[in-house]
């Protein structure tokens, strides 16, 4: 991390990417020859952002348990995660939405955001039994809470082919709320959003963020990403080129040439 | 043709057959897994049963095994014996999927049929265990027949109304998110595997009692009664049901044992038309199998019923 | 010397397999899933053979050519008819077709032939005798059969247009198409060359076996084993496969009853599904 630039941030590292790499078929996706290394403090609003073929979403795959790093390690909340299963992330905390977005497709809009909570009666010894009544009436309410903090209340009993894309990405949003994460991995949010729907989710994301869940968000839209991020990490060919402040970056030259490019006046 | 006979065979086989039908339900569309060995378990509870209670061998039996057991530790001990079976064919074949579980499930099979056919010191090898304990021919009043009916309906409708409690609950639906979209179950921390593993040994259980009940109905355990064919014939009763709906899965499992045995049953004038008869059955078996998995009648039905409420 | 008379039959047993199998290992590479009824299309070839040569007189080797030739359109068809309209369902809803399939054609064997033992009428095989293994003019025949199929067949998939189309709608359909490759006539052309093979293998085993209407279905059982043990699709490795299976069903008949050949085949596929689950071609990407 020597050669990068940006000031060091003074609080506890909840996620630490330690020397990460990732290898597909003799391509190096993510991580150069010492691997890819950066801390997500607790409380943080952090962008990744970097070309297309950076190695944005298989890094997400790396810190969710998709997949596993080929060296390195990551540390979540003290706790060493490399080689736990992607589900033992979710439940260890780390929430992740996807590229593109994904849903139950056989179940309603509530049932969806429902399904997200993890209950007792998902034991296969409880299942048959009665407790697990209760966990899903508190679950099914704070379903509908939330699908009304996302601006999907009213289409609570549709089923999901009936949600456009913009909503689509909404309902996997709120299906990782329910199980209130620590820290929650957004792949591109605004990706395929309407103008419209964009600035609700802006405000969802700064609501969030402010009640104190820590974001790591992957995002092209960099006016939307910047406004909304206290550090950015930027990635080019599965390497940590910059990172620093909304500010910084901007006016970072390696950033400016390596990504921004032609579009630097954003 | 005698109507009520019919009547009573269709929901003796229905009820035996319609639990295993059940079974691959479960794991096929609630877990995503296709067991092309369902046989295997069946035939296991129906040696297990008749092992448990048959008496030790004499004369010229060969098999070395019999305990004389009231018949409803064999009922019980065919449960266990198919949900371990299930666990030690489960252990290396469930971190396969698709095609791959469905070939080793299906030479499970093959090797369970051909070391029943050929170790006689388990069953007598091709001649089976004959003589299977019939417990409710000493029931009064009753004809037997209509007690093994009521048995077999008993069995269903049990197995049945636990699969509908376990789908109904947060299990069932964690399975729906599983089988939906597995990466994003797993993203709301859903185990998948133990969730799978978990399917697969726990809808073996039924399997194995109704292959027990089937072995006191035929009072035959013999390899050439458990082939690859009862696999298939259960398959297709689960596409003919609709694979979505429990009670679809029940239909379809009469209705093709109603078909066959009209079939059977039907008074031939020559050994000739008999066996054209059992071919045509085989083929229009096929095509309707053919056609239900084209064309998918009951899955509209059922996915519309699914999004209504 | 036993032993060794074993190894030989195990070979021939071999050869046959893997003309049963090579044909199924096509179908399952280019068109993607498991044809369970192309078993059922060596009955179709074998029953034809049967019915022209002993039935009608017809001699043995224009019986088989035109048995072969049937087998291909009956297969053909059997794709068009049946598979290309459920091909967007994926293969699980295919491989389950295809055993529907494989009722309706044994059936229809089944009602057609009718019960009971059958052979050609051809003469006695040969028997020779070398250094104490004899091996028959029939079990020969099929040795020869089998290496000139998989020569003819490497030559045809290797040189020919049609053969570099197939690979190559194999490799990657879409990237295939966009270089030329008309699909629809390559998989038609997939499915001939897939059913004759079925249809060869079926001659072969009218020839060297008593035909049952069941010995169709007894066969799937030994295509699927060598077909795993090769890795699903691949087709140098089916030979390599077919004959390790031949041998180990043969040469276990030394030391354990000859019933448990089947159990044998199985063993060896349930061992390397489960320590190679890809095969013994496959990579880990399979």
């Amino acid at each position: 991390m020597t050669a990068i630039a940006g000031q060091p941030r003074e609080r506890r590292a909840l996620l630490e990417a330690a020397g990460i790499s990732k290898r597909f078929a003799g391509l190096q996706a993510v991580g150069g020859s010492e691997g890819l290394s950066f801390d997500v403090f607790a409380g943080e609003f952090v962008g990744l952002i970097g070309p297309n073929g950076a190695g944005k979403s298989t890094t997400f795959d790396l810190l969710s348990g998709v997949l596993r790093s080929d060296s390195g390690a990551v540390t979540f909340d003290g706790r060493d995660v490399t080689e736990a299963d992607p589900h033992m992330h979710a439940r260890y905390g780390i929430g992740r939405t996807f590229q593109t977005p994904r849903s139950f497709e056989s179940m309603t809009v509530l049932q969806n955001v429902v399904a997200g909570a993890t209950n007792p009666g998902e034991r296969l010894g409880a299942a048959f039994g009665r407790k697990w009544r209760g966990g899903e009436r508190s679950a099914t309410d704070a379903a509908k809470r939330i699908l009304t903090r996302v601006g999907l209340a009213d289409r609570a009993s549709a089923p999901v082919s009936d949600l456009s894309g913009g909503e689509l990405r909404m309902l996997e949003v709120a299906r990782q709320l329910i199980r209130k994460p620590t820290l929650l991995l957004l792949d591109e949010p605004t990706a395929g959003v309407h103008p419209g729907l964009q600035d609700r989710l802006a405000a969802l994301l700064r609501d969030i963020h402010r009640e104190g869940m820590t974001l790591l968000v992957v995002e092209h839209n960099l006016h939307f990403l910047l406004a909304l991020a206290d550090h950015i990490l930027v990635l080019a060919e599965g390497e940590l080129i910059a990172q620093g402040t909304p500010a910084d970056i901007r006016v970072d030259p390696v950033v400016v040439s390596a990504y921004l490019g032609s579009d630097s006046a954003a | 043709m005698n109507w009520p006979q019919l009547l009573v065979t269709v929901v003796t086989l229905g009820g035996i057959f319609g639990v295993v039908t059940l079974a691959l339900n479960l794991q096929y569309a609630r877990g995503g897994m296709i067991n092309f060995g369902i046989v295997a378990y069946f035939a296991i509870g129906a040696y297990v049963y008749a092992i448990v209670t048959q008496r030790g061998p004499i004369g010229l039996d060969q098999y070395r095994f019999g305990f004389d057991w009231p018949w409803w530790s064999g009922l019980i001990l065919a449960g266990i014996a198919a949900l371990l079976f299930a666990a030690l064919t489960g252990w290396p074949t469930l971190r396969l999927r698709g095609e791959y579980l469905a070939l080793t499930t299906f030479a499970f099979a093959e090797v369970l049929h051909s070391l029943l056919l050929n170790e006689r010191r388990i069953g007598n090898g091709t001649v089976g265990l004959a003589n299977v304990d019939r417990p409710f021919s000493d029931w009064g009043p009753i004809e037997e027949k209509y007690v093994f009916a009521a048995a077999a309906a008993l069995l269903l409708v049990l197995t049945l109304l636990a699969f509908r409690r376990l789908l109904s609950s947060p299990y069932g639906r964690a399975l729906d998110a599983i089988r939906d979209d597995e990466t994003a179950a797993l993203a709301v921390g859903k185990a998948a595997e133990r969730l799978r593993r978990e399917v697969f040994l726990i809808s073996a259980i039924p399997v194995g009692v109704a292959g027990a009940v089937y072995a006191m109905y035929t009072t035959l355990a013999q390899p050439s009664l458990f082939t690859a064919e009862i696999t298939f014939f259960v398959w297709i009763a689960l596409v003919l049901g609709g694979e979505r709906s429990l009670y679809g899965v029940v239909l379809g499992t009469l209705g093709l044992v109603l078909f066959e045995e009209v079939v059977r049953a039907w008074p031939f004038e020559t050994v000739r038309s008999a066996q054209i008869a059992a071919s045509a059955e085989h083929v229009l078996t096929g095509l309707v199998f053919i056609a239900v998995l084209r064309y998918q009648p009951f899955q509209r039905t059922v996915s519309r019923l699914r999004v209504a409420p | 010397m036993l032993l060794l008379q074993f190894f030989v039959t195990g070979v021939v047993t071999g050869c046959f397999l893997i003309l049963a199998t090579i044909g199924f290992s096509l179908t399952r590479r280019v068109e993607g899933f498991l044809n369970i009824a192309h078993a059922e299309l060596l009955g179709v070839s074998a029953f034809t053979t049967w019915w022209l040569n002993a039935e009608l007189g017809v001699h043995v080797i224009v019986a088989a050519v035109v048995a072969i030739a049937f087998t291909a359109l009956v297969g053909l068809l059997i794709a068009r008819v049946i598979y290309d309209p459920i091909r967007a369902r994926g293969p699980a809803v295919l491989l389950i077709t295809s055993t529907g399939v494989a009722f309706v054609l044994g059936g229809v064997i089944d009602g057609l032939i009718g019960t009971g033992i059958r052979t050609l009428q051809i003469g006695l095989a040969h028997r020779y005798e070398v250094f104490g293994i004899r091996i028959t003019s029939h079990q020969l025949l099929m040795v020869v059969l089998a290496a000139a199929t998989s020569v003819s067949l490497a030559v045809f998939l290797n040189r020919t247009r049609t053969g570099l189309a197939i690979r190559a709608m194999s490799a990657n359909p879409s990237l295939a198409a966009s270089r030329g490759v008309n699909l629809s006539a390559t998989s038609r052309a997939t499915w001939l060359l897939s059913s004759s093979l079925a249809g060869i293998a079926g001659v072969m085993l009218a020839v060297v076996a008593t035909l049952t209407t069941d010995l169709a279905f007894a066969q799937i059982l030994q295509i699927l084993a060598v077909a795993i043990l090769a890795g699903l699709g691949s087709l140098y490795a089916v030979i390599v496969s077919g004959l390790l299976v031949g041998i180990a069903m043969d040469v276990s008949a030394f030391w354990i009853p000859a019933g448990y050949r089947p159990l044998v085949a199985f063993a060896v596929v349930i061992v390397v599904l489960v320590f190679r689950p890809a095969g013994l071609a496959g990579t880990r990407a399979a």
